[in-house]
């Protein structure tokens, strides 16, 4: 896990570094003559060598020190602080809705596979698979927000204001959840283990629910980890839809300023939350599926 | 509202409960950010006569880093300032000749070069401290690059260096070091400071604003200023209780707020909004040609191709303009006469008025002697100026049309400025920064064509004399005449490729009544105020 965060942020370093775009030129007008912009690397210390500027970077992380935003020198720690909760609690919110949905409906499609209520399923599946997130988002907000006026269209300013941003994730994450739930239990129902619980007389809730969901919420929670790292990257185009104040748009806001230290802490804590989920996932296996042992 | 809402606010005013109380209930019921307003309102009490009600003002353009006022170039910044600062005169109308009193109560010309103020008294800055001329003096001689400070400040570059003598307490002297005709027009937009703040120095300077204007800043985020109405506003105190200037990029969320009514007001309105807007029955526009040249921009010192000025006009030619204006930027926006605005003073309509003409084109690269029109990046952003990838794309397939190989890069802002003003700059034409002025040709020109600094990076001692003679020369006669053969030659020698004069157009509830906005992009919100 260490290695892992530890190589995504080097990249991260190198990279932001390499990309085309000098963050002290940004900060003055054009025409600002070179010595002038000089001054301003050497005050955000871009001015050293980059191979120094990494080690200094790496010493300040080994402190718990993610520097200084070179936009306004607020500590960076303060601001992705501030943002991660926010990002967090919509992803949590929109994981657990898409989840539970996903659950609902991939039982009632893979109980009577091929019905209309499968049919169905499978429409909706695709439409909301070719659905993208920046249209269905301001969609949203033209017909509830704007139309009907029964949400707010940006900003997270009470429980309300989820709902929206949480419904354009929700569709988002929606499809492959159902279609994974649905394939497991189609495989499941046909296993032997199934057949010997309905012989022995279980009925069909218990074996449903015991049996069956317990051995299809492997791959589930296998997808789930990953649409972890959808919701907390792919974030991006709905926090800015919506003016969320979270990871995704504070981190699309330092790359266009150029604010190294800032790019640097987002990702950090992305990929440090997304291994995280990751190794909870991991460990999860082993709780469903005695065989995995760790 | 509904009824729960008035129910609430029923208690609220009848003091059946906290505001505590209330905040928390309302956000139980997810109604508190429709009820913004009605709180605010109801933190001043019916009885009060204060300031009231909130406005909230969305942004197209990111705030710059700091809070030092003469030391960027940034429109959003300058345009926030406004509601901050005061300056010694003020513009009120399209009319950029016309002065209005501001913490000058009145003026006299003393000789060439020296300008008399008598100064308003009974003013504050926001920190307490009284405003006098002393403040004058060492605003204006570090602006203007007449004091001893070692920091380049950008404002200078605008400026003759010009010393203040203190008379008395509310009278000084300006004296610059050649007449200076444009001074009017630049104290237009300098912000005056406390002298006590220049002294604790620049650091001081960049972290908070202290000044004297009718909004104070209480938060101050990256890309949101929250203020209140500063009640001991010498000209009155504002009706607008708590003003936000909040920067969103995306001109779609800017306008879902505001129709959504989470936003009162919002700015650069691109053309698609427009018709929606006016279909809305509770949102309002004010539009204005912008006293903005947007233009293709150019270096000329790396070698070619676009040192050679008949390339550069190959290029003019090879540009449908009126096509870009009509079916892509749209709104007030209007076709460029000349590399002077349309609307700023002295502006001279030139000819001949460079349209798509390929055989022109060609002539003009043949008379350069390019047989090989060379490869180059054409690059844009995309964001700030309306349909920006657009009108690259229409652009670049014009350039093709008449043999020139642009290749269209699209990137961000970062790395465009690199590219056209970084140490290993491209021999690319960019389509993404403006130019803004105040209405005089002084501050349209001088930053953009002046050397050294020009933007172009070329050192032409001709126009250096023009703006020279331009901004040194009081009578209006002779002004006119320098200025119309200086637009003359910018126009012949194409030092960037003229596009068009921006639209601006801003958009806002109908609730909010007496907001301001110029063709210069400053926004007014004193003396407006927020009805029910």
């Amino acid at each position: 896990m260490v290695l892992v965060i530890f190589g995504v942020v080097t990249l991260t370093f190198f990279v932001v570094r390499l990309v085309p775009g000098d963050p002290a030129r940004l900060m003055e007008p054009p025409g600002t003559p070179e010595s002038i912009i000089q001054t301003v690397r050497q005050q955000i210390g871009t001015d050293r060598p980059i191979p120094v500027q990494y080690v200094d970077f790496l010493s300040g992380l080994v402190r718990g020190d993610l520097g200084k935003s070179f936009r306004g020198g607020r500590p960076v720690a303060e601001s992705v602080a501030k943002a991660l909760p926010n990002t967090l609690l919509l992803g949590l919110v929109s994981m657990v809705v898409a989840t539970v949905l996903s659950v609902l409906t991939g039982i009632a499609a893979a109980l009577r596979p091929n019905s209309w209520i499968d049919r169905a399923v499978l429409v909706v599946v695709s439409v909301a698979q070719s659905t993208p997130n920046f249209w269905l988002g301001v969609m949203l907000v033209l017909i509830f927000a704007i139309e009907f006026q029964w949400f707010p269209a940006i900003d997270m300013a009470g429980p309300a204001s989820f709902v929206l941003p949480g419904a354009t994730l929700v569709v988002t994450l929606f499809p492959l959840l159902v279609r994974t739930v649905r394939q497991s239990l189609l495989d499941s129902l046909g296993e032997d283990y199934v057949r010997a619980a309905r012989a022995r007389g279980l009925p069909e809730h218990r074996v449903l629910l015991v049996h069956v969901m317990k051995v299809a919420a492997v791959p589930l929670i296998t997808l789930v980890g990953l649409q972890a790292g959808f919701v907390l990257g792919g974030a991006v185009v709905v926090e800015s839809i919506f003016n969320w104040p979270g990871i995704g748009n504070l981190a699309l806001k330092a790359i266009q300023d150029r604010d190294f230290p800032m790019i640097q802490g987002t990702v950090l804590v992305i990929a440090g939350v997304f291994t995280l989920i990751n190794v909870v996932v991991d460990l999860t296996y082993a709780a469903l599926d005695p065989r995995i042992r760790y | 509202m509904d009824h729960q809402q008035e129910e609430l606010l029923r208690k609220l005013g009848a003091g059946q409960i906290s505001r505590r109380q209330f905040l928390y209930t309302a956000s139980l019921l997810g109604l508190s950010a429709g009820l913004a307003e009605p709180i605010a309102a109801c933190s001043t009490g019916p009885q009060g006569g204060g300031p009231t009600g909130s406005v909230r003002f969305l942004v197209a353009e990111s705030f710059w880093a700091n809070w030092h006022p003469y030391l960027h170039t940034a429109q959003v910044q300058r345009r926030l300032e406004q509601q901050i600062f005061d300056h010694l005169v003020e513009i009120e109308s399209n009319d950029f000749s016309k002065y209005s009193p501001g913490l000058a109560k009145s003026w006299k010309q003393v000789d060439d070069t020296t300008l008399e103020v008598t100064l308003q008294q009974g003013v504050k800055f926001h920190k307490g401290q009284e405003f006098t001329a002393d403040d004058v003096k060492a605003s204006i001689e570090l602006a203007t690059g007449a004091s001893a400070e070692t920091e380049k400040m950008s404002t200078a570059g605008r400026f003759v260096p010009t010393t203040v003598e203190v008379v008395d307490k509310h009278t000084a002297r300006l004296k610059t070091k050649t007449p200076f005709a444009p001074l009017l027009n630049e104290l237009s937009i300098l912000p005056i400071l406390s002298s006590a703040d220049i002294k604790s120095g620049t650091a001081a300077l960049k972290a908070a604003p202290n000044g004297t204007g009718p909004f104070k800043v209480t938060t101050d985020e990256k890309d949101k200023k929250s203020m209140q109405a500063f009640s001991g506003y010498w000209r009155g105190s504002p009706k607008i209780k708590t003003l936000v200037w909040e920067f969103i990029q995306d001109s779609q969320t800017r306008l879902n707020a505001l129709l959504a009514g989470q936003a009162q007001a919002i700015d650069r309105v691109p053309p698609e909004q427009i018709q929606v807007i006016k279909g809305s029955s509770h949102v309002s526009m004010i539009s204005a040609t912008g006293l903005e040249n947007v233009n293709l921009w150019m270096r000329q010192d790396p070698p070619a191709p676009w040192d050679n000025p008949k390339v550069r006009e190959a290029v003019a030619w090879s540009i449908d303009r009126e096509a870009l204006v009509k079916n892509l930027v749209g709104g007030a926006s209007e076709v460029a006469k000349s590399l002077l605005p349309n609307h700023a003073a002295f502006a001279v309509p030139q000819s001949p008025s460079y349209t798509f003409d390929p055989e022109k084109a060609k002539a003009a690269l043949s008379a350069a002697g390019v047989t090989q029109t060379p490869e180059f990046v054409l690059w844009g952003t995309t964001g700030f100026l309306p349909r920006s990838r657009e009108v690259v794309e229409a652009i670049a397939d014009s350039l093709q049309k008449t043999g020139f190989r642009p290749k269209v890069t699209i990137t961000d802002v970062a790395a465009i400025i690199d590219a056209l003003f970084g140490k290993d700059r491209t021999n690319g034409l960019m389509f993404h920064l403006s130019w803004s002025s105040t209405g005089d040709p002084h501050s349209a020109l001088s930053l953009l064509y002046h050397s050294p600094g020009a933007w172009s990076g070329a050192h032409d001692p001709k126009i250096d004399d023009w703006l020279d003679r331009g901004a040194a020369t009081q009578q209006s006669d002779a002004r006119a005449k320098i200025y119309g053969d200086l637009q003359q030659y910018l126009w012949k020698m194409v030092p960037h490729i003229p596009l068009y004069n921006s639209d601006f157009t801003i958009a806002h509830s109908k609730n909010l009544t007496g907001i301001r906005a110029l063709s210069n992009f400053m926004t007014y919100f004193y003396p407006a105020s927020m009805g029910g």
